[in-house]
């Protein structure tokens, strides 16, 4: 993220910015995109940005997917069949 | 039945075992749980932290699904509209629960706040092969950022990266634009990206 003074950001940098998420999730026109990558080779702290915000996805993505307790399992599956029985069609 | 309707029927992996129990298979009910009793548990835990919390709004959800299931029209997938439904359920869990009080999330206050704080080198954290980075404690940090985050944000993060809709369900889950998930997402990746980045910069 360049910075054309010492207080505000480059505009392209805040530009794509706004608009990194759409860009990872491929939800930009083809103009738009293709303006991104042209700034993006040239600029290493959005290559960071993109990077990180990447990662961070990737991470969210991939989180552990815990088991359901054997005892709360079981209380569902009763409380199903109490259901079930009081209405069964 | 408009075009719609019948491309969501044909496109549901669920609407045959819906169509028996409509049709009087109560009994096969169970089988719809045990399809999705697993990613709710997840998706109430990363909501509410709080496994008591979680349980009953998974069964309030199932609950509720049985009573309202004769209804379900197929405007959306029956997996779209379960979400709905546990949805509103956490909604309701929260009222009573202590979370990360709402408020904006301003794209502003994810920029750099000043000259030293633009790197121009990705960190080793960003560049890692995901198995090397995932264990328990990443997962508490990232899961304690997500309950740090202000809960609209929360919920259309947790629906769209953890649980894998796409915009336009999380839109239908959610009640709201697709232009509107997109920035909510974008500030809410943008704010665990930053919890991401003091937890390794601390370490």
């Amino acid at each position: 993220m360049k910075r054309s003074d010492s207080h505000q950001p480059h505009s392209n940098c805040l530009a794509l910015f706004e608009k990194l998420s759409e860009y990872i999730d491929r939800e930009l026109d083809a103009p738009t995109c293709k303006d991104i990558e042209a700034h993006i080779r040239d600029c290493k702290p959005c290559q960071v940005c993109m990077g990180t915000l990447k990662q961070t996805i990737e991470l969210c993505k991939h989180l552990e997917h815990r088991s359901v307790p054997e005892t709360f399992h079981r209380k569902l599956k009763d409380a199903i069949s109490d259901l079930t029985e009081k209405h069964p069609g | 039945m408009s075009k719609t309707l019948e491309k969501n029927k044909r496109n549901d992996k669920d609407i045959q075992l819906i169509q028996a129990i409509n049709a009087g298979r109560q009994d096969l009910f169970y089988q719809l749980v045990e399809r999705y009793e697993k990613s709710l548990y997840n998706f109430g835990m990363r909501m509410c932290d709080n496994p008591s919390d979680t349980e009953d709004m998974v069964q309030d959800t199932f609950l509720n699904v049985f009573k309202y299931l004769k209804g379900f029209r197929y405007e959306t997938k029956f997996k779209n509209w379960l979400y709905r439904v546990a949805t509103s359920a956490c909604l309701k869990k929260k009222r009573r629960s202590k979370f990360a009080p709402d408020r904006e999330l301003s794209i502003d206050e994810f920029l750099p706040s000043d000259e030293s704080a633009i790197t121009t080198e990705l960190p080793r954290w960003a560049s890692q092969p995901l198995d090397r980075l995932l264990n328990e404690e990443l997962g508490g940090v990232i899961q304690q950022a997500l309950l740090d985050l202000p809960e609209k944000y929360r919920l259309v993060v947790v629906l769209r990266d953890v649980e894998g809709f796409n915009t336009q369900e999380t839109a239908e889950i959610l009640g709201l634009t697709p232009a509107n998930i997109k920035v909510r997402l974008h500030r809410a990746r943008l704010f665990l990206r930053d919890a991401l980045k003091v937890y390794y910069e601390t370490e």
